[in-house]
């Protein structure tokens, strides 16, 4: 049976919908083929809350996705993301029989049961992520296969949320008769392809910005070592700038997309806006200055939130190569000096989706890194896979639990 | 210079140990204890709330300010607290006065507690006591007010205090099931300081084949501001070493063993029947030993005998520098802590006190009037340390005009 060669990733984020059709070429190249976009209704913080209108949007940007790439899709990958997603790590450990060679059946007895990571009933695991392995206490080791040991332990990041509501995001995509391979949570789908491997061992923290969230995830030595949600992003700016300038909502996103800022200093009292005049709006006069401000003690403060949160696993100084920067939000004018006045000493960087190939406009997009990374995932899942014709039927139960290094 | 209690000097001298409840959650904890305790220990209610001192069973019961609250208790605020305890300053000295270890139990949150702890400790410290604090910090959702006045009280309690076992009540819902009615979540809190200060009480009062030494506990615990970690657990029957040790760790004081790791000194005291077993003490410091780091200096006590009593593991710990740490100054109230500045009654009445002003704290973030949270109005709030994020971070900050 031939290879499932194309895949698709959704993302039902807060303000679009968005899928990405890509091709996986036998040389290991991944190459974009289409983006499908549709702004989203129904969805905050990440969350479906109007399941009508969330489905409807799905639908659009799906039939865009097929129109663009020319491909039919009936499988996608579904990102997820809120503020219920928790990760926490988690060592497991076996007892083997006395001296015995270690094999896949020793290190599936080592891998985590949902059962028994005393996460709460009403959740559900969405990932259990193999971060090292132990034989006999000896560290550091990467592949226990083939080894002698008498007990085998393995640390894991485990990734979990509410069932109810990650199902209800599965729900909208099925309506249409798609199906959804599996459920990949937004930063962990991001990191495949904005971090390289260089570095993913030197430690790096992936913070992605979009409208409702903003997910982050810290990799180090190789391994993902923490990962969040916090359920701020674009929409808490936008707002914020609706209550303090007193202008609609669709009037401060346009402002905060077109004049947006974080510089505060150097601007002069009289430097002033002028919003033109619309429908069941008047048009008004901003000041460029509490313009600014409000945006950076929005996301100062959410950097602040970020570094507590971060700090609580890993250290900043482990982060060798710095804090990248991706999401919609990280197009903001200044957003990278607010994060480095945030974390001291600690590199900044603007990202996006890398070593992909395919118009530019869809991988340099750093609103579209989640969407791209979905489809990478799928394609490092696949690679890792056996071939078999029977494989279907595995793919689901195997996916979620597969090494995504 | 470390100076030593005085009672230290006088060996045959068997310390007496007096626990101290400050405020409404303090009194409680010590009614707690009293109940419990096998240890004779006195107790000493302290507060500002007359209510709560009529209901409670100290031995002594010490009503704070009767001038300034009129018996009607702080309420909530800490220069209030702070004004009473002046005022019953001689009531307090009378109270501490003669003990020499004290233990002194308070939520730091309110009125009462906060400020007359740290002045509690100050005052032992300055009769030759060994003063010991047992304290939680308030939940989150009680508002940034409480929060900001328990660091405050825990800053200036650091300076005096001997050790102290800071117990964050944000830990409780570690161990509170989802549908525990919050009566018994509250108990349960209260339930576990108590066991601490039991078994701080145990161990201060020695005794048994392998008894602490003194000066062994006060290196652990003196200067143990920082952060001093505590559990402890019991069991009975087969396997009662495993279990008492598994429960100790499992203490939500110690974080589920991780603090251990932090602990630069650890003490483990274990008591129990004349029949524990030397292999079961060996098992229990195995089990301890790896749950610490490798510098850490680690210590045993055991007291066997009482016939009654399970097998009881206690795990103290201070975590932190080695090295002992420079007194701060005492003299110097830094602005943000509410000074405590004293007149002690044997001077000059007619020499006027020095006046020292506390800051005044600042009400924030009072839900007076309608909260500004526009299109989130409806959506799960996103909460983070007590605020709703979703209202304009400028507004929170009182950025603008």
């Amino acid at each position: 049976m031939a290879r499932d060669k194309l895949h698709v990733g959704l993302e039902i984020g807060t303000t679009k919908v968005c899928a990405v059709v890509a091709e996986s070429r036998p040389n290991g190249e991944l190459r974009l083929l289409g983006v499908g976009e549709s702004p989203s209704r129904g969805v905050r913080k990440g969350e479906i809350v109007d399941f009508t209108n969330a489905s409807k949007c799905v639908h659009d940007a799906l039939a865009d996705a097929e129109d663009r790439s020319d491909r039919e899709i009936d499988r996608v990958w579904l990102g997820i993301t809120g503020g219920h997603i928790h990760g926490f790590n988690h060592r497991n450990s076996a007892t083997l029989a006395a001296e015995s060679e270690i094999t896949e059946s020793e290190i599936e007895e080592v891998e985590c049961k949902e059962q028994d990571l005393g996460i709460p009933k009403d959740h559900l695991m969405l990932h259990s992520i193999i971060q090292r392995y132990y034989v006999d206490g000896q560290e550091g080791v990467i592949d226990p296969r083939g080894m002698f040991g008498s007990r085998l332990e393995a640390d894991f990041h485990i990734i979990h949320g509410i069932a109810n509501r990650i199902h209800n995001a599965v729900r909208c995509v099925k309506e249409f008769e798609i199906d959804v391979v599996d459920i990949v949570v937004n930063s962990v789908a991001s990191a495949q392809v904005v971090l390289n491997d260089h570095q993913k061992r030197a430690g790096a923290l992936i913070v992605d910005i979009g409208g409702g969230t903003t997910d982050f995830l810290v990799y180090q030595d190789g391994a993902i070592r923490h990962s969040g949600v916090i359920a701020i992003g674009g929409d808490h700016i936008t707002n914020d700038l609706c209550i303090g300038l007193r202008i609609p909502i669709a009037r401060a996103e346009k402002l905060k997309i077109e004049e947006g800022s974080t510089v505060v200093e150097g601007i002069k009292p009289s430097d002033r806006i002028t919003l033109k005049n619309d429908t069941g709006f008047s048009g008004k006069e901003v000041d460029r200055r509490t313009l600014n401000l409000i945006i950076h003690a929005r996301l100062h403060e959410l950097f602040t939130i970020l570094r507590k949160r971060v700090q609580e696993a890993v250290p900043e100084h482990l982060l060798g190569a710095g804090i990248l920067l991706t999401g919609g939000c990280s197009l903001t004018p200044g957003i990278r000096e607010v994060a480095e006045s945030v974390f001291q000493g600690t590199p900044v960087n603007l990202a996006h989706a890398q070593s992909v190939s395919g118009p530019a406009s869809a991988f340099e997009n750093p609103q579209l890194s989640t969407c791209i990374g979905l489809t990478r995932y799928a394609q490092v899942v696949h690679s890792q896979m056996p071939e078999t014709s029977m494989f279907d039927s595995f793919l689901k139960q195997i996916s979620s639990k597969l090494k995504i290094v | 210079m470390i100076s030593y209690p005085r009672w230290l000097e006088d060996t045959a001298h068997t310390p007496r140990l007096r626990l101290i409840g400050v405020g409404n959650a303090g009194v409680h904890i010590a009614d707690r204890i009293a109940r419990l305790a096998s240890c004779d220990i006195e107790t000493v209610a302290l507060n500002s709330d007359q209510h709560s001192l009529n209901n409670s069973s100290a031995s002594t019961r010490i009503a704070l300010g009767p001038m300034t609250t009129h018996g009607l208790g702080a309420g909530g605020d800490a220069e209030t607290g702070l004004e009473a305890a002046k005022e019953s300053l001689k009531e307090i000295l009378t109270a501490i006065d003669g003990a020499d270890v004290l233990l002194i139990c308070a939520g730091l949150g309110g009125g009462t507690g906060g400020p007359t702890t740290a002045l509690i400790a100050k005052l032992g410290k300055e009769r030759g006591a060994l003063p010991l604090a047992i304290v939680t910090s308030p939940f989150r959702f009680e508002g940034r007010r409480r929060a900001t006045q328990a660091t405050e009280a825990l800053d200036e309690l650091k300076k005096h205090a001997d050790a102290i076992v800071h117990f964050e009540n944000d830990r409780m819902a570690d161990f509170a099931e989802a549908g525990q009615e919050a009566a018994k979540t509250f108990a349960a809190c209260d339930e576990l300081l108590a066991g601490a200060i039991k078994t701080l009480a145990c161990v201060t009062k020695g005794g048994g084949p392998l008894p602490v030494s003194l000066p062994d506990l006060i290196s652990i615990l003196r200067h143990s501001g920082d952060g001093c970690v505590f559990g402890s657990g019991s069991a009975d029957g087969v396997g009662r070493a495993e279990l008492a040790l598994e429960e100790a760790l499992r203490s939500p004081l110690l974080d589920n063993g991780r603090l251990l790791k932090d602990g630069v000194e650890v003490l483990v005291h274990i008591s129990g029947p004349a029949n524990i077993a030397f292999l079961e003490v060996a098992k229990i410091m195995q089990g301890v030993s790896k749950h610490i780091a490798e510098k850490t200096n680690l210590h045993l006590t055991l007291s066997a005998g009482e016939e009654t009593i399970p097998l009881t593991v206690a795990l103290i710990g201070r975590t932190g520098a080695v090295e002992a740490r420079p007194l701060p100054p005492r003299e110097q109230p830094t602005i943000q802590q509410p000074a405590i500045q004293m007149a002690v009654p044997e001077d000059d009445p007619a020499r006027p006190t020095p006046k020292t002003v506390a800051p005044k704290i600042r009400q924030e973030n009072l839900p007076l009037d309608p909260i500004a949270k526009g299109r989130f109005d409806k959506s799960e709030p996103t909460m983070f340390e007590g605020e709703d994020l979703d209202i304009p971070t400028f507004i929170r900050r009182k950025l603008l005009r």
